[in-house]
């Protein structure tokens, strides 16, 4: 009787190794010289398809690699890539933010583009400090895919009617004065500014304004418990003025520029990126335009060349050459260039760049024009956000909805952040 | 709803030995037809609940070897982790508020359905329809674009002069929406129960009318007790479920946790924590401990049982 029931199990287990067997030699499918490579990005699918035009062009120019390309929204491209490189197959390429590159870098999901294939990416004609922001401890982990400046984007008839021109130039209390005028112009429906005491951008330039930075460069919060209290209270002071959202609709703020609440027209000026204000303009409708921070007392913008995104190759990719052509084609062809616009930023190949800024027109215009003339003014760029950056933006949100609504103080909150945030980057 | 009612009747005594035997015979041939849900049950199911456990006591990044840190993950769990005590008392809140509201909701609307015999097909079509969304993110979509700031919610409350915020962005308001979506969602536990509806004796109904016994009366000493062991399925089967949601709490909060962590539910932070801050092993020691309370509340309902549920072929 015993060795029946071992025959069962036996009979079993062939049958499982031959299914494991047949699948395995299914993943196999190789066809003459040519090599396939998978790349993944994140975006809408307006970008999508400027995306896939290039990398048809691509295809074009290099017969003997196929890309094969998937995109997702932001939130979700984390959870699948994530997922994907856990499982040991993360994509040949793919597109990686600031916050997340430590991340994956430091855990050596990402191949040193100084080394190897990875030199056959030329960065001659990228801006220096722009390509410095790709190197985290001494290795090239990616390469900026574009530029991008955070920026304010408000509605020039609403601030004009209370007497302001963002344009221009405001310091903090002049944009305070002047939030409260258009959300009492619009009998506070429409509110003169999106509540960004939720944001770490904002945090992040009005902290350079004063000369410090958020993180070190060893990997640690760069301000403290006082300065983020004096962050939430000139936040608080728009509230208290009803110049900033309400509650309830700044915490609904998604980073799409479609959902957010200058996107719903529910607010007149939103911080964000220059970049974005085709989309914005599209959402809210009405004529847009781009302005630089308001300022403090020393007039310091804050401002750097800041890497919109990045592209980055897996480092356990087995066809390191075809996806180093590939990002090498994304920052270096002209026609790729000028395909991909201004959607993701300006390009970072600066030869490109100039190229496009003179034939453009629109809203490109207005970003080359805005870009061209904060270029003297900008500082030199962080260091690379450590590990765990990426759940700092939503403690920041979360723990600033508390005094948003009510249901804490401006100490405690801080207070919480301070802690949650050291557990997070410890 | 027979097989509710178990246990079945003893069977006749049947001669043991040649069953046994014939049991034993067939054995090598059933693990071969066994075999594509044996696959199924050990490669997908078994084998990760296994690594599962084991990675509850590691540090797991998803990228890097794990490292074995014994029981951190779990003394963390309830003596350093705010979150992940605002994620049990979340999900606590929604399943001792939804579970008994949506009993009570199926419950009153197979009452209704019952009374008027042959009519009711389009109705209980009608009602059953939202489970069959059952936990769609397209419902999801919909409750959030309902109850979103000057949506229809906030539209038709205003006319009653009761103005109100935007639910979905409100912590005071956000769970409380997230728990209507799922007592909206009442069809499976209401079908079960008007089968159960129908399972009662109509005489009985007619002797305790005769007798003077109002509608009431009838319901709270008739109805009730009969019905009792379909209730007893449907609270285990709800409790389970609730414990588990996620997609409510995942779209109508953002994806997030709603504002100020009002709707972080156990789930949605377990996979906040697995799959966005790369904490594997610590989400891998909240999934266990989740099953375990899942599995001691369960236990505690059917313990209970013997205190309220009647079975009418037992004395």
């Amino acid at each position: 009787m015993r060795r029946m029931r071992a025959r069962g199990f036996g009979v079993a287990a062939v049958a499982v190794l031959l299914l494991i067997g047949t699948t395995a030699c299914g993943a196999d499918s190789g066809d003459g010289g040519d090599v396939t490579i998978t790349f993944a990005w994140w975006g809408s699918d307006g970008r999508a398809n400027l995306t896939k035009q290039a990398v048809e062009l691509f295809q074009k120019k290099n017969p003997t690699i196929k890309v094969q390309t998937s995109f997702s929204a932001y939130a979700a491209y984390w959870e699948k890539l994530a997922t994907q490189t856990a499982g040991g197959k993360p994509p040949d390429v793919m597109n990686v933010d600031t916050r997340y590159l430590a991340e994956y870098g430091g855990r050596n999901v990402l191949a040193d583009l100084n080394q190897g294939a990875g030199k056959a990416v030329s960065l001659a004609d990228v801006n220096p400090e722009l390509a410095a922001t790709g190197v985290y401890q001494g290795k090239r982990y990616a390469v900026p895919w574009a530029q991008n400046t955070p920026a304010m984007l408000y509605d020039p008839a609403a601030f004009t009617a209370a007497g302001a021109d963002p344009a221009k130039g405001l310091t903090w209390d002049q944009y305070a004065d002047a939030t409260a005028k258009v959300s009492a112009a619009s009998g506070f429906a429409a509110r003169g500014a999106t509540d960004f005491g939720i944001l770490d951008t904002p945090l992040e330039i009005w902290l350079r304004q004063q000369g410090k930075q958020f993180y070190t460069t060893d990997g640690k919060l760069g301000f403290s418990a006082d300065d983020l209290r004096r962050y939430w209270q000139l936040a608080s002071r728009f509230r208290d003025t009803k110049g900033a959202s309400p509650a309830d609709v700044t915490a609904s703020y998604n980073t799409s520029p479609e959902q957010s609440p200058l996107g719903k027209k529910l607010t007149s000026s939103e911080f964000a990126y220059d970049n974005l204000l085709p989309a914005y303009r599209k959402a809210n409708g009405k004529n847009l335009n781009v302005a630089p921070y308001p300022t403090g007392a020393n007039g310091d913008l804050g401002q750097y060349r800041r890497p919109s995104m990045f592209l980055a190759v897996s480092a356990r990719s087995q066809q390191q050459e075809a996806a180093a052509k590939l990002v090498d084609f994304f920052v270096n062809d002209a026609e790729a260039g000028k395909i991909l616009g201004t959607d993701r930023g300006l390009a970072p190949n600066l030869k490109i760049r100039a190229q496009l800024s003179a034939g453009a027109t629109g809203d490109d215009k207005t970003l080359y024009a805005y870009e061209a003339a904060l270029e003297p003014k900008l500082g030199a760029a962080p260091p690379v956000p450590p590990k765990g950056a990426g759940a700092i933006q939503k403690l920041l949100q979360r723990t600033y909805e508390e005094i948003a609504f009510g249901r804490m103080g401006i100490d405690d909150a801080v207070t919480r952040f301070m802690s949650e945030a050291d557990k997070s980057l410890a | 709803m027979t097989t509710l009612r178990t246990p079945a009747p003893p069977r006749p005594a049947e001669p043991r030995a040649p069953r046994r035997g014939y049991r034993r015979k067939s054995q090598p041939e059933a693990f071969g037809f066994l075999t594509p849900w044996l696959l199924g049950a050990v490669a997908l199911t078994v084998g990760p609940m296994v690594v599962s456990l084991y990675l509850a006591f590691t540090d797991y990044d998803m990228f890097t070897t794990p490292h074995w840190v014994g029981f951190g993950n779990f003394t963390h769990m309830f003596t350093d982790d705010d979150r992940y005590l605002r994620s049990v008392e979340v999900t606590l809140i929604y399943v001792l508020v939804s579970v008994p509201v949506k009993l009570a909701v199926s419950l009153g609307v197979a009452l209704l359905l019952n009374t008027r015999r042959g009519t009711n097909g389009f109705y209980r079509a009608a009602f059953y329809a939202p489970s069959l969304l059952g936990a769609s993110v397209a419902a999801a979509l919909v409750w959030r674009a309902l109850f979103t700031g000057g949506g229809p919610v906030n539209e038709v409350l205003a006319g009653f002069g009761w103005h109100t915020p935007s639910w979905v962005d409100d912590p005071n308001f956000s769970l409380a929406s997230i728990v209507l979506l799922g007592v909206w969602q009442f069809g499976a536990p209401m079908v079960i129960f008007l089968a159960g509806l129908k399972q009662v004796p109509a005489e009985l109904h007619e002797a305790a009318a005769i007798d003077g016994a109002g509608a009431f009366r009838r319901f709270r000493h008739i109805t009730l007790p009969l019905l009792s062991p379909v209730i007893f399925f449907n609270l285990v089967m709800e409790a389970i479920h609730a414990f588990q949601a996620f997609t409510p709490a995942f779209v109508i909060g953002g994806g997030r946790g709603g504002p100020a962590d009002a709707d972080l539910f156990y789930t949605l932070y377990l996979f906040e924590v697995g799959f966005q801050d790369f904490r594997m092993g610590y989400a891998s020691a909240m999934a266990w401990v989740l099953l375990v309370v899942i599995a001691i509340v369960t236990a505690i309902v059917f313990r209970t049982a013997k205190l309220w549920v009647f079975y009418e072929d037992r004395p």
